[in-house]
């Protein structure tokens, strides 16, 4: 029943909508008119898009400009840099900086005169040139201010003037591990150091204002309060002995960790120099020197580790070694032989020597190459400087090289390759960064562990023993082993014995080595301090011995006693 | 037939009003979330702030004259000593 009377509602409505159509031959007679509206609409339409095409490609035919709308990145932040206990080392804060611009100032001068009170170092003649050009909506005036300062300026009331905040670099530990750091630009861009690092490794990000970034802080293999210690006592020696620089480091000798690493006069990362003064350069990574008697190090761990001799083996000393015109004698000499053991402790260039040429140069070379000491060395804060080595390697180089003279090496660089040679002989690549708990640290072996034993049997007695050259950096406490090395610096093509580079390497404790310190000092006088001498044992080996009773409980080293107790 | 067009207008004109409402919201959330942002920016740089001179005044340069003033030293390694070897005096 529904469903008919469904039917049949649908079919009036159906007959209805049949009768509302318009009939065939009234759409007929519509339908071209209105398609020919259409068409010609739309017809000119496009038309008119041509002719606007064709006009802006003829107008601008000779020179294209394309629309940049996409926001441009206007600074840099980059992550905090921390010590390896967490401790604020540099980091971004917000600062205002001041800027004009010229079409909406009134009066020149009177800007000019009332910044110049405000701003005492404010470059007038460029700055007059920038408001001089009317072409021109914007000019840095200052960057950086102080927010004081900026208030005062402001306070002026200066039309054409306005302050954008940007993100400058922090140094809140001043000068400390200025050379490490390295320092950024006025755009926070890198220019050398750790920092540069950072933007090597793409840890710094582009921004739109001045945004801190939220990556995590970088933490430094740096401990703080020992690097304080370092840069203190090198100060205090370059005082103490009147020495024109001096400069030092701490490493772990396990992890190639730089605990500490300075060179003086410092600089301060804050203001970095665009040129900077040939003093300035950090001397533990950019310069290379001839390092004396330390690097009889090498030469005796050479002669052990391929079994040429044993530490009580006696070597002829009684005359100097002459090769061609080059002489090879010691500052005292001794008659008859002497053991290698005591060639090291008595610090004998004819002993090194005769090692040395026993072993001969492709044996050298190929030793001091194990030990990364004839290519550049890379850390994580850039290469070091390349080391300088004789064109041509005979029977004289070799003899030099073995006491540390014709050859010249970062002190970086030879400070990897003692601590190779003392912590049991595997060389690992030095760093500036902190490892993690548990991280497997690279190394590859160098030499023997018995060698490396015997080593530092060696440079224990030769701090604990009175006839040792190195007896002045005995601590009370700890256990020191070592060894000087007092270089004497070319001048004019010739070595003078008045200014000499006074070197101290030390690893402690020396029973099982946890750190390596390296010294140096720069051409030190002969003060009352060092009774008139200017040798590594009177100037290096005190410095050592001060820098090692200052750090060692700061780094936790345990004290003989107590090691001994326990 | 009538039902059904005042019942769709009903509930076109009500779901211009939802509309309106969210919209409004939306707007009133964005504006705090804008606010919010701001604030986390300023509170984030007055950190960095504080975390510099925080680290500038306990930076050793500073602190080291001071504590030499007041008759501090620095740690000897002869001051340390083997638990073991104090006395322990207790009842």
């Amino acid at each position: 029943m529904r469903r008919s009377v469904f039917i049949t509602r649908c079919s009036i409505l159906r007959r209805r909508r049949i009768e509302e159509l318009p009939t065939r031959q009234d759409t007929s007679a519509r339908k071209p008119i209105r398609s020919v509206a259409v068409m010609a609409g739309v017809a000119l339409a496009f038309a008119s898009v041509g002719v606007q095409l064709v006009r802006l490609a003829a107008k601008h035919a000779d020179a294209p400009s394309v629309a940049i709308n996409a926001p441009m990145a206007t600074g840099t932040s980059r992550p905090d840099i921390v010590d390896r206990k967490g401790r604020l080392l540099a980091n971004d804060v917000e600062m205002p900086s001041l800027y004009v611009d010229p079409q909406a100032v009134v009066d020149r001068d009177e800007l000019v005169e009332k910044l110049r009170k405000v701003l005492p170092a404010l470059n007038e003649q460029e700055l007059r040139q920038a408001l001089g050009d009317k072409n021109r909506r914007f000019a840095w005036i200052e960057r950086g201010l102080a927010p004081q300062v900026a208030q005062q300026v402001h306070n002026l009331g200066l039309p054409g003037l306005g302050f954008r905040q940007e993100l400058k670099r922090a140094y809140p530990a001043g000068q400390l591990a200025g050379h490490l750091l390295g320092g950024v630009n006025v755009d926070n861009r890198a220019i050398g150091g750790i920092e540069q690092y950072l933007d090597a490794r793409g840890l710094v990000d582009p921004v739109l204002q001045a945004q801190a970034t939220t990556r995590p802080a970088v933490l430094l293999s740096i401990d703080m309060s020992a690097q304080h210690a370092l840069e203190a006592e090198l100060a205090n020696a370059v005082t103490t002995y009147g020495a024109k620089g001096a400069a030092g480091l701490v490493m772990d000798v396990n992890t190639g960790e730089l605990i500490a690493s300075a060179s003086l006069p410092r600089v301060d990362p804050a203001h970095p120099s665009a040129n900077p003064r040939p003093e300035e350069v950090d001397r533990i990574t950019a310069g290379t020197y001839e390092l004396g008697s330390i690097f009889k190090m090498m030469t005796v761990a050479m002669a052990l580790d391929r079994r040429q001799v044993t530490p009580q083996t006696m070597i002829d000393v009684s005359e100097p070694i002459k090769i061609g015109r080059f002489t090879i004698k010691d500052h005292h000499a001794a008659s008859g032989s002497m053991s290698v053991r005591d060639v090291f402790l008595k610090s004998s260039n004819v002993g090194a020597g005769r090692l040395a040429l026993g072993a001969g140069a492709d044996a050298q070379t190929s030793f001091l190459t194990k030990l990364g000491l004839t290519e550049q060395l890379s850390t994580d804060a850039g290469t070091v400087a390349f080391p300088v080595l004789p064109k041509i390697w005979g029977e004289a180089e070799t003899a030099t090289i073995s006491f540390g003279h014709g050859m010249a090496v970062a002190p970086l660089q030879f400070a990897a390759a003692a601590a190779a040679l003392v912590n049991g002989g595997s060389y690992v690549i030095p760093t500036f960064l902190k490892r993690s708990a548990g991280q497997k640290v690279e190394s590859r072996r160098v030499i023997s562990e018995q060698t490396s034993a015997a080593l530092r049997k060696m440079m224990q007695a030769n701090v604990v023993e009175q006839g040792g050259t190195g007896h002045r950096a005995a601590v009370a406490g700890v256990d020191v082993g070592g060894k000087t090395g007092t270089a004497e610096i070319a001048i004019n093509g010739r070595y003078d014995p008045n200014a000499v580079i006074a070197s101290f390497v030390a690893a402690f404790p020396i029973e099982k080595p946890r750190y390596l310190s390296l010294v140096l000092i720069y051409e030190p006088a002969r003060t009352a301090a060092s009774a008139g001498q200017i040798t590594a044992s009177r100037t290096a080996a005190p410095l050592t011995a001060r820098l090692i009773e200052r750090i060692a409980p700061l780094l936790g080293v345990a004290t003989n006693r107590v090691a001994n107790n326990g | 037939m009538r039902l059904l067009v005042l019942s769709s207008v009903f509930f076109a004109l009500a779901s211009a009003v939802l509309l309106y409402a969210l919209n409004n919201d939306t707007r009133s959330l964005e504006k705090r979330a804008q606010a919010q942002q701001r604030d986390v920016s300023t509170l984030r740089s007055d950190v960095a702030v504080l975390k510099a001179e925080r680290a500038h005044l306990a930076r050793p340069d500073r602190i080291e004259p001071l504590a030499r003033a007041l008759g501090l030293v620095p740690v000897r390694p002869s001051q340390y000593a083997d638990a073991k070897s104090a006395a322990i005096t207790g009842q």
